[in-house]
């Protein structure tokens, strides 16, 4: 109940007392408290008028990374005797106490007289996502709180938190069909280039160094040339599986949050190598972010993968919804799963529909047996089963020529692309390095 | 500062009343009053700031039954205003519990402690002066309509004011 109620409801419950057993010293106990009420409601402030500005130490940066906010509210009203200022942080964002200042909080109690500023800085970190800070929230108190109106003051900032992106150098990946801008995919076409492709017969222009001259000495009637494999840069499309159920376990364990990782390392290295790179979040919609080239790209990924849930949703339960016409014909798919039964029919069907596809994916299997007791017989056997059928799926979709890399997510990704996937270019054997 | 206040006005109404009842020679009732400066002084340590509108109405209560029956009117006015002051400087002490170790609350406590002491001294000022002053008298009838009269005329002054 409102301190200024209570208040009137005993000054009147003492005036009605008085009235029924006329007795002045009844309105007599009253007068304090009316005196009380009056003072209280003849200094509150005429007018609240509060603004503030925000300033963001970073505006991305990586998971539990520290950000200082400081905050600047300016009272261009009348002068407030007791102003409770406290920002309204995004939910997802905790506030630090950072060692070297230990009080800064995001919550203040101060005086703030007529156009006098008063900052405050705090520090949050949060896990990956977009953070929107929208306004903070004002509880001015009039001299004796007798009224204590609660105001928004508008202070907008943005914060983004994109996953970690572990620099992946060289990612093999052979689609069938390249743009017509150079880069570092074999474009299964003779050329320019620096991988050997075949021996053609040599043609006027050609350098005098491509001559093969072990092929021209067997054969008297005409030179022959090395050709080389020419090297461009293909359309990739990324599609980052966000399903509930194929990523989170029991416990609220989630293998989500490596795919993000996994999809972002991809994305990163294919555009830095001048690919076309687009991003499609499977989940309870369809996130799509449209292919570009570059850095810019690069951000725009970013901001989708800061952005990305795991989500459940009736219709996209299964991969049936792939919009294919999103990603060019006989280009380079990469699903980041971990893949369940279901997904097997889907994906040999992406294959016969002539896209190169390579599945990434985070081994559900290890990660759920990582956190379940290894001395439990029956989680034991129940694991030699699961892995069992996670072999053999990914054995099926090998044999329907899908790349499968497997990954424990033990094991950094970027060890494991350059294991699997890092095929040195050969500019680097020639140069000896 | 505000907890020093605090004590001191839970005391100021709870041992004026004592005082009141004692005598007027009720002297069951003191060891309860005293029991509730006790229990209101727990309730605020332990953060149970609600307890602080409870303790208000007993004491208003408290002081009203001492009025009914004849008890000393100025030990009661004590009471009451002691408890009017632990009431605001519970709620006061609560707010700043939400002060950051770096705000500079102690300028505010003194501002808030001189404004509600006067405010309590001039509302027992006036209290007394109620009291002790006292006009030919009214006929009842006369003194109803005065007294409507002034609770329209207050609450049309609390709706300008809070305007």
């Amino acid at each position: 109940m409102s301190r200024s109620i209570l208040l009137s409801l005993f000054t009147y419950a003492l005036l009605l007392v008085g009235i029924v057993t006329t007795q002045g010293a009844y309105l007599a106990l009253a007068l304090p408290l009316v005196t009380y009420l009056l003072v209280g409601y003849l200094y509150t402030p005429e007018k609240i008028q509060l603004e503030a500005t925000r300033q963001l130490s970073a505006e991305r940066t990586s998971p539990n990374s520290d950000v200082d906010v400081t905050v600047t509210v300016t009272n261009r009203g009348s002068s407030l005797e007791e102003v409770l200022l406290e920002d309204i942080l995004p939910a997802g964002l905790t506030v630090r106490s950072a060692p070297s200042s230990p009080l800064r909080t995001s919550r203040h109690l101060l005086r703030l007289a007529r156009g006098e500023s008063y900052t405050f800085a705090y520090t949050v970190s949060g896990p990956r996502g977009a953070y929107v800070f929208e306004a903070l929230a004002a509880q001015v108190n009039s001299h004796l709180a007798v009224s204590r109106p609660r105001v928004r003051v508008e202070a907008p900032g943005r914060l983004f938190v994109f996953p970690p992106v572990r620099r992946v150098r060289h990612i093999a990946i052979r689609p069938r069909r390249t743009r017509v801008y150079a880069g570092m995919i074999p474009a299964r076409a003779g050329g320019a280039g620096t991988e050997f492709f075949g021996v053609r017969e040599y043609q006027p222009g050609d350098s005098p160094h491509s001559i093969n001259w072990r092929a021209s000495a067997r054969y008297i009637d005409a030179l022959y040339a090395n050709e080389y494999q020419q090297e461009r840069v293909a359309d990739v499309g990324i599609l980052l599986d966000g399903r509930l159920r194929t990523n989170e376990f029991a416990g609220g364990h989630s293998l989500f949050e490596y795919s993000v990782q996994a999809a972002a390392s991809i994305a990163d290295v294919l555009l830095s190598q001048g690919n076309r790179v687009g991003l499609l979040l499977y989940a309870s919609y369809l996130g799509w972010t449209l292919p570009g080239y570059g850095k810019i790209q690069r951000e725009r990924i970013l901001h989708a993968l800061a952005n990305a849930k795991a989500e459940d949703s009736q219709v996209f339960s299964d991969l049936e919804y792939i919009p294919t016409r999103l990603f060019p014909p006989k280009s380079q798919i990469i699903f980041v799963s971990p893949l369940t039964e279901d997904d097997l029919k889907p994906l040999i069907q992406l294959r016969a529909q002539g896209y190169d596809v390579l599945v990434v994916s985070p081994n559900p299997v290890k990660f759920e047996l990582s956190y379940l007791s290894s001395s439990n017989p029956d989680v034991e056997l129940a694991g030699r089963v699961v892995r069992m059928e996670r072999l053999l799926l990914l054995q099926r979709l090998q044999r329907a020529n899908i790349h499968v890399l497997d990954w424990d997510v033990d094991e950094p990704f970027d060890l494991l692309v350059k294991r699997r996937l890092g095929r040195a270019p050969i500019w680097l054997h020639t140069t000896g390095r | 500062m505000t907890i020093i206040a605090l004590i001191l006005s839970i005391l100021l109404g709870t041992v004026s009343l004592a005082m009141g009842y004692s005598q007027a020679g009720a002297t069951d009732y003191p060891r309860w009053f005293l029991l509730l400066a006790g229990f209101w002084l727990i309730a605020h340590f332990r953060k149970w700031y609600w307890f602080a509108s409870i303790g208000l109405l007993a004491v208003i209560i408290a002081a009203a039954y001492g009025v009914w029956h004849g008890f000393p009117t100025v030990w009661m006015l004590l009471g009451a205003v002691g408890g009017l002051l632990s009431w605001d400087l519970s709620d006061f002490a609560r707010r700043l519990s939400y002060a950051s170790p770096m705000d500079d609350t102690r300028d505010m406590e003194r501002r808030h402690l001189e404004r509600v002491g006067i405010v309590a001294a001039l509302g027992l000022g006036l209290a007394l002066l109620s009291v002790f002053v006292h006009f030919q008298r009214l006929a009842f009838e006369v003194a109803v309509v005065l007294v409507l009269l002034a609770a329209l005329g207050l609450t049309r002054l609390v709706i300008g004011l809070r305007k």
